[in-house]
């Protein structure tokens, strides 16, 4: 790794915050504060180089744009707080005297081979080998394309630093406003946890959670490159409308189907369809009907003395379609897991609740909503990778994008550079930004309707 | 049951004994980027091939698009184990010319090369030397042609002949101010359709339109005569188009079915005769007109051009046939046997027939033009005639694919979005050379 000298002030940064975190985790345990020094400036020491080693600090060389100084910046303290949280980790479970489990936080008890400890790894190899060559290799060999100007076929590549990603920033300059959305993003933050213990209503919380997103949200697009910025903005509005229709239309339905009516393992097993066609296909067929010009919903629109819609031809009107053609598509899945759900419901609640004199709605509502929770929760995760991933065999068939980028959403741009355009290295840095965003996303879900779920009655 | 599992076993040994057999055969593998009638048309020769020279297996292989079957072989070259021939389209020409293998060999090599001075190879004639000009010229690169032409065609115009003569317009249009008055006519028919015109948005149209005005798309004369370091995308000849385009537009003559390279809404838009114009490519001429026989005469004619930059020729589409390089001498032979023979006149003449491709060889035409095919189809005809106008080739880019794109994006904002023609095409323009050098920093020789 080479070093620049403009990378000493930050080193110096890391090494002392390095050393004051670690050894304030050893007072607190009361333990020798001089080891916690130690620790910590090795730490923060070391831990620049996850990133800097790999890029060779190219960032801090002379002749890089300043967005990229500032980029590697972040990556240098990111790298050393990943380091010093490991370490904090480690330090606080050695200096408690705890064992290993109790670091595992939870009551259930963990399975033991009495034979040999080796049986278990022996029988895990296979699913290893294949994860690491079809998963891992692939993950790592991503993080290497993305710092390149790569083509498939060509004689050479080009090392590129962090330009795949600083591409995708557009900073307009400071000014007060975005000071003041991040200071309010961090009082939102900050101010969560207290009001939570205070006897804050739940619906302050979400309040909290829904400003702090808002401020994120504007913050973010005063900094992101405009055309990026509209394929974000177009990931997250499809994915949340995809998962946010998707299951209110499939829990209507499946609550209909599930009424006892004469035929009614028919309607169920015809509600299901759509879940068998592939999502290009549906792409074709809804392609063929949205067509602005020769469709066939516009004829009927016409027909019933309407003005055809401007299907796909608008933008808004584009991403409609795709959102429409999306929940059609995953319904039949959600109403399948849904029908199952409400066979679980436990009729003696429904039942007791009747008696108390509870409404139709006012019983949908406590319990039987409560009751599918985990069905929900595990729909949303599954909805959201469909939303993220799956959708590029429909947006292909249907907008190809378009009109004028209105329906690109991330998984589309990045196969259009990486396979129509061959530019892997914007594809993999496209990937790792999508990468992050789903397990962030992912977090955030178990971190907030995850608490929520119930299993038990 | 003793003797069945015997049985079982000898039938076993036996199996992988027939397949070593069959493997005496040289193996041709052909990768074609097509997935619809135009690979079982394929299959079909091949395995005509395969009967009249037992030697050889032609082994046809279908790809969805000509960037994966591109794709499939450079990752096949990386292992070791490329195709014999490779189906790839023209735009990615200069691309094919400057891929690599993983021995930094290139990945193709010239076919003209390959045949050297032979006039047949095992039997088979050679018929790369009577490919008509417009194709030939396109495909040849520094003085050397490259790859065998297969599907090759030109933008030509579908007209409507009912609605024409509805509004009373007498001639097919054949510039842009006729087509416009012809639109005006139509838009004024009472019980006419809501819009005159459609046609893909696709960069082709670009690359035609600026043939047509005898504008090069890039600098060293197309990349005819050097390598192609600029892009000219915001070029008066390109600005002139896309703002008649946007005018056409505006005034609702033209419509946009919102998607880019929408080849199948624009053929509905007519074949439902929501318009009376499309614009579209030669390889359905036969296709169209049949659709539509029984509710209106479709008439074929050429691409309509701007008559106050004069007529400069029009130029090809399509895709051709790229050897393999460092192929064993068996495998090349095959590989150049099939190629000859796939496209010798009798072959040629069907291909043409059954999609609308221009007849590749000017035996096949000369014998097409014998039995009065052109007489019966007319249409079969214009993408032939408008090629041989006047002579003009391509542009040959690196990046092609990805700089294409940046005109049809640019060609939304003008229409969806409403944005000045001239701020769109130097946006466009700018991230097109742009493309442009990072393709050059990787593959332009140090």
């Amino acid at each position: 790794m080479t070093f620049y000298s403009n990378m000493l002030p930050v080193f110096i940064v890391t090494v002392v915050a390095g050393a004051l975190y670690i050894a304030s985790i050893f007072q607190r345990f009361k333990r020798p504060v001089i080891y916690g020094v130690g620790i910590g400036a090795v730490a923060g020491l070391v831990g620049p180089m996850i990133f800097m080693a790999p890029l060779d600090s190219c960032t801090f060389e002379t002749g890089r744009e300043p967005i990229d100084y500032w980029f590697g910046i972040v990556l240098f303290v990111l790298g050393a707080a990943l380091l010093l949280g490991a370490a904090r980790w480690v330090a606080r479970f050695w200096l408690s005297g705890r064992a290993i489990a109790s670091l595992v936080e939870d009551q259930t008890t963990m399975g033991v081979y009495k034979a040999s400890p080796l049986i278990p790894v022996l029988l895990l190899l296979p699913t290893i080998i294949i994860l690491t060559f079809f998963l891992y290799y692939p993950l790592i060999d991503t993080f290497r394309l993305s710092t390149l100007l790569v083509k498939l076929g060509a004689p050479r590549t080009v090392f590129r630093c962090v330009t795949n990603f600083t591409d995708f920033f557009e900073p307009g300059g400071f000014d007060y406003t975005a000071l003041a959305l991040v200071l309010g993003l961090v009082i939102a933050f900050l101010a969560y946890q207290p009001l939570k213990e205070a006897g804050g209503s739940e619906l302050r919380a979400v309040f909290i959670y829904v400003s702090a997103i808002v401020i994120a949200f504007m913050l973010l697009n005063r900094i992101i490159e405009p055309d990026y910025r509209e394929v974000l903005f177009n990931t997250f509005f499809i994915a949340s409308a995809i998962v946010i229709l998707g299951l209110i239309f499939g829990l209507a339905i499946a609550y209909l189907a599930y009424q006892p009516v004469r035929g009614a393992f028919i309607y169920r097993t015809l509600l299901i369809w759509p879940y068998a066609i592939s999502p290009a296909i549906a792409g074709i067929i809804f392609f063929v009907m949205f067509d602005p010009v020769s469709g066939v919903i516009n004829h009927i629109i016409e027909l019933l003395g309407g003005e055809g819609l401007d299907w796909i031809r608008d933008p808004w009107m584009a991403r409609a379609a795709i959102i429409i053609t999306s929940v059609w598509k995953t319904l039949g899945y959600n109403i399948l897991f849904y029908i199952a759900g409400l066979q679980t419901v436990p009729g003696d609640l429904l039942e007791a609740a009747e008696i108390d004199g509870a409404n139709a709605w006012q019983r949908f509502r406590n319990i039987i909503v409560p009751a599918l929770s985990p069905i929900t929760f595990f729909l949303i995760v599954t909805n959201l990778t469909y939303a993220f991933f799956n959708i590029f065999g429909t947006i292909d068939f249907l907008t190809k994008g378009g009109p004028a980028g209105a329906t690109s959403v991330s998984i589309y741009e990045i196969v259009e550079l990486g396979i129509r355009h061959k530019d892997l290295g914007r594809a993999a840095a496209q990937s790792i930004v999508l990468f992050l965003m789903v397990i962030g996303v992912t977090v955030f879900q178990f971190r907030t309707s995850g608490r929520r779920v119930t299993y038990g009655a | 049951m003793k003797k069945l599992v015997f049985l079982f076993l000898i039938v076993l040994m036996v199996i992988p004994a027939g397949i070593s057999l069959a493997q005496d055969k040289t193996e041709v593998r052909v990768w074609i980027a097509f997935s619809d009638y135009r690979l079982d048309w394929t299959k079909e020769r091949a395995a005509e091939f395969n009967e009249l020279y037992p030697d050889y297996e032609v082994i046809i292989e279908g790809f969805e698009s000509y960037n994966i079957a591109f794709t499939e072989t450079a990752l096949a070259a990386e292992q070791g184990n490329p195709p014999a021939v490779t189906h790839f389209f023209e735009a990615a020409t200069q691309e094919a010319l400057d891929a690599v293998g993983p021995n930094g060999e290139p990945l193709f090599k010239s076919v003209a090369e390959a045949i050297g001075d032979r006039t047949e190879i095992n039997g088979v004639p050679v018929v790369l030397d009577d490919v008509v000009s417009a194709a030939a010229d396109y495909y040849t690169a520094n003085g050397e042609f490259y790859s065998m032409p297969w599907n090759t065609s030109s933008t030509i115009m579908f007209s409507n002949m009912n609605i024409l003569e509805a509004a009373g317009v007498e001639a097919i249009p054949e510039t842009w101010g006729e087509l416009e008055a012809a639109c005006e006519k139509i838009m004024a028919l009472e019980d006419g359709p809501d819009n005159c015109m459609t046609w893909p948005n696709h960069s082709w149209w670009l690359e035609q339109t600026l043939a047509q005005q005898g504008a090069d798309l890039s600098n060293n004369g197309n990349g005819r005569e050097g390598r192609s370091t600029e892009v000219f995308m915001n070029s008066p000849e390109a600005i002139a188009y896309a703002q008649w385009w946007k005018d056409m537009n505006d005034k609702g003559y033209y419509i946009y079915t919102g998607v880019v390279r929408d080849w199948g809404g624009t053929q509905n838009a007519f074949e439902s005769q929501q318009v009376a114009f499309l614009q579209f490519s030669s390889s359905d001429a036969t296709l169209i007109p049949a659709n539509v026989q029984d509710v209106f005469p479709a008439v074929v004619s050429r691409m309509p051009y701007n008559e106050a930059a004069g007529y400069h020729g029009n130029i090809i589409g399509g895709a051709t046939l790229w050897l393999n390089n460092g192929l064993n001498e068996e495998t090349e032979t095959g590989a150049l046997m099939f190629l000859n023979w796939f496209s010798n006149p009798k072959n040629a003449a069907e291909w043409h027939q059954l999609t609308g491709y221009i007849p590749i060889t000017n035996t096949a035409y000369n014998n097409l033009v014998e039995a009065g095919w052109f007489e019966e189809v007319p249409g079969a005809a214009v993408a032939n005639m408008q090629l041989d106008l006047i002579p003009t080739t391509g542009a040959l880019i690196g990046n092609f694919v990805a700089i294409r794109d940046t005109f049809t994006d640019a060609m939304e904002e003008i229409l969806i979005n409403g944005m000045d023609v001239e701020a769109a095409l130097n946006e466009a323009n700018e991230k097109a050379n742009e493309l442009l050098e990072e393709y050059n920093l990787l593959y332009a020789p140090e």
